[in-house]
């Protein structure tokens, strides 16, 4: 019995869109996820580095890791929010953050670098004293203008 | 061509132009918010206030178009012509939308005398809505690709500048057209289903129109002409399927068959596997295929068997139009949105590969910033990290840099192409939620 062409394109209809459908599933069509960002509470691996470049980078990485870590932010957000003034207020807004609450996680965040940097041998108990100290007293916004500026400093 | 014919094309065409407005602009919209300085949901008033003025006049226009067709087509085209003469010269933005409501206005008065007109020439309310529906699906589906080549060529003024004579040039048909009479009788109420049924489809159809140029353009930066050119593939597909529509079937199976289409266009749209131009290809055809079938099917089947035609056809203006409105109101939001968050998402995403890159220490805060430098540049669309790289691939740890800037587009294009998927998703259910009035209105006249 030949079958009525209305049920017939209904049919064919329904067989190409769920067919295309699936097909783009099988590829993929749903697998988005945005690649993760590391947690910056966990101990950071520290490269072996091959000279003072990779030396200040660890230390930075580390501070950033840090300071984001009191804050309850990603490292990558507070890279983010470092960009502009405008950025940063947003960012201690969505936070619920005061300026001396951001005072006192970059502190952390150095005082982290430090803990990192000794543990990788990259510096010894001695200086690591000393740079403590000065983490603890280094005007707060003196370290956050040169986090800012740092490209400028760059060759 | 015989003077019928060329009097139908010059009414079709009329037809066309002013149901192209609904969304010739869209891919102009980025130009006019940086010309009049004015946030996101601002300019989409735009393309809403058109569309909604013609949802709002199009069933008053059609009632006085009724009892003058000719005159009414007259008048509505020379109030559409200078309006779009005003929105391109428009020095504030709150001219342009003022010009955009006047152009949507003259255009209702057109297009619902213009039923009236083609029935005269053609003889035949069958031929006349076929023609008149035909039209109006053209227009509408050719909008998006004949705005984006006028905005790359000639700025978005030209697309106002070129509808102006275009429009004037369809009075022509008037000439050696006697005298239309007006149609007597009372006027019959609206065929509910079928309007109903044109009301979600459109909705889902602004989805099409809409939503894959701003994913083309704003997500995955193709330039305005090129996304024309890519998003023509619908209207192609439209005139097939308007083609093979009489082996499909009756007006109800054809709007059925073609609201399955778009429903499934809309969500493989929604499922892209990756970014890229070819993958929208399928799904363009299917949504194409399903307007071409659909909206003729539908808007003849609101006139079948009722009189008089422009009033009806009025109906289903208002109907299709406010459908377009609801499609906008509904689905911005939801795409702005995830938009948003997928692109917080992708920039976090982006600095940790930055971050954690092998490119050289002291060169990454720099790098970090000049890809932040176009984020804020891209002022809230998808940015273009290229020129962050341009010169950094050049050099030394070329290789390295490519690598890097590879893995940051990879990861906005994802994000970006995810960032739509939801409002095609919501817009492939409004297109399968019109199968329930489609079917009901099998018990309405005209069948």
């Amino acid at each position: 019995m030949r079958r009525p062409a209305g049920a017939v394109s209904l049919a064919v209809a329904a067989a190409a869109a769920v067919g295309l459908v699936v097909v783009y599933l099988a590829l993929g069509g749903a697998s988005y996820e945005p690649a993760g960002v590391a947690d910056p509470c966990a101990s950071r691996a520290w490269r072996e580095p091959s000279g003072t470049a990779e030396s200040i980078e660890q230390v930075v990485l580390s501070t950033a890791d840090g300071t984001a870590c009191s804050l309850g932010a990603s490292r990558e957000e507070l890279i983010l929010a470092l960009r502009s003034g405008d950025s940063l207020s947003a960012f201690a807004r969505e936070h619920g953050i005061s300026d001396d609450e951001v005072e006192e996680a970059v502190r952390a965040g150095l005082l982290r670098a430090v803990d990192d940097a000794e543990q990788a041998d990259a510096i010894d108990a001695a200086v690591a004293g000393l740079l403590r100290g000065a983490a603890e007293r280094l005007p707060i916004s003196l370290v956050l203008d040169l986090i800012r500026g740092a490209s400028s400093l760059l060759p | 061509m015989g003077r019928r014919r060329l009097q139908s094309a010059l009414v079709g065409l009329a037809i066309g132009v002013v149901l192209a407005d609904s969304s010739v602009v869209t891919l102009a919209l980025p130009d006019i918010l940086a010309r009049f300085d004015v946030e996101v949901p601002t300019v989409a008033w735009v393309l809403t206030s058109f569309n909604l003025l013609l949802a709002l006049t199009a069933v008053p226009a059609a009632y006085a178009a009724r009892r003058r067709p000719k005159a009414a087509f007259a008048a509505g085209t020379l109030v559409f012509a200078g309006a779009s003469i005003l929105c391109a010269l428009a020095p504030a933005f709150a001219v342009l939308v003022a010009g955009r409501c006047v152009q949507a206005v003259g255009g209702a008065l057109v297009v619902c005398a213009a039923l009236d007109l083609l029935l005269a020439v053609l003889g035949s309310d069958a031929r006349a809505a076929a023609t008149w529906a035909a039209a109006g699906v053209l227009g509408a589906a050719l909008g998006p690709a004949v705005g984006g080549v006028l905005t790359q060529l000639a700025g978005w003024e030209s697309i106002f500048l070129a509808q102006a004579p275009l429009a004037l040039a369809t009075l022509a048909g008037l000439a050696g057209l006697g005298a239309v009479a007006a149609v007597p009788g009372d006027v019959g109420r609206p065929h509910v289903a079928a309007n109903a049924a044109l009301l979600l489809v459109s909705g889902a159809l602004a989805a099409a129109l809409f939503l894959l140029v701003i994913l083309l353009v704003n997500g995955w930066r193709l330039e305005p002409a090129v996304a024309g050119l890519v998003v023509t593939v619908m209207p192609a597909a439209a005139i097939v399927a308007g083609r093979l529509a009489p082996r499909v079937g009756g007006p109800v199976v054809r709007a059925a068959t073609g609201a399955i289409l778009i429903g499934g266009g809309l969500a493989a749209l929604a499922f892209l596997p990756h970014a890229g131009v070819a993958w929208t290809v399928p799904p363009q055809i299917l949504v194409g295929a399903g307007l071409g079938l659909a909206l003729s099917a539908l808007t003849e089947h609101a006139l079948a068997g009722r009189s008089p035609q422009a009033v009806h056809g009025g109906w289903t203006i208002a109907s299709r139009h406010a459908g377009v409105v609801l499609g906008l109101l509904l689905l911005t939001p939801i795409f702005t949105a995830s938009l948003d968050r997928n692109q917080d998402e992708a920039l976090a995403a982006a600095t940790a590969a930055v971050l954690d890159s092998k490119v050289p220490p002291l060169d990454k805060l720099r790098l970090a910033q000049d890809v932040l430098a176009e984020v804020d540049r891209a002022e809230g669309r998808v940015p273009d990290v290229g020129p962050a790289f341009a010169e950094r691939v050049e050099g030394e740890s070329g290789d390295e840099y490519r690598g890097l800037w590879a893995e940051i587009e990879d990861q906005l294009d994802r994000a970006a192409t995810n960032a739509f998927s939801s409002s095609f998703l919501v817009s492939s259910l409004l297109a399968l939620a019109a199968l329930v009035p489609i079917g009901l209105s099998r018990g309405e006249v005209g069948v």
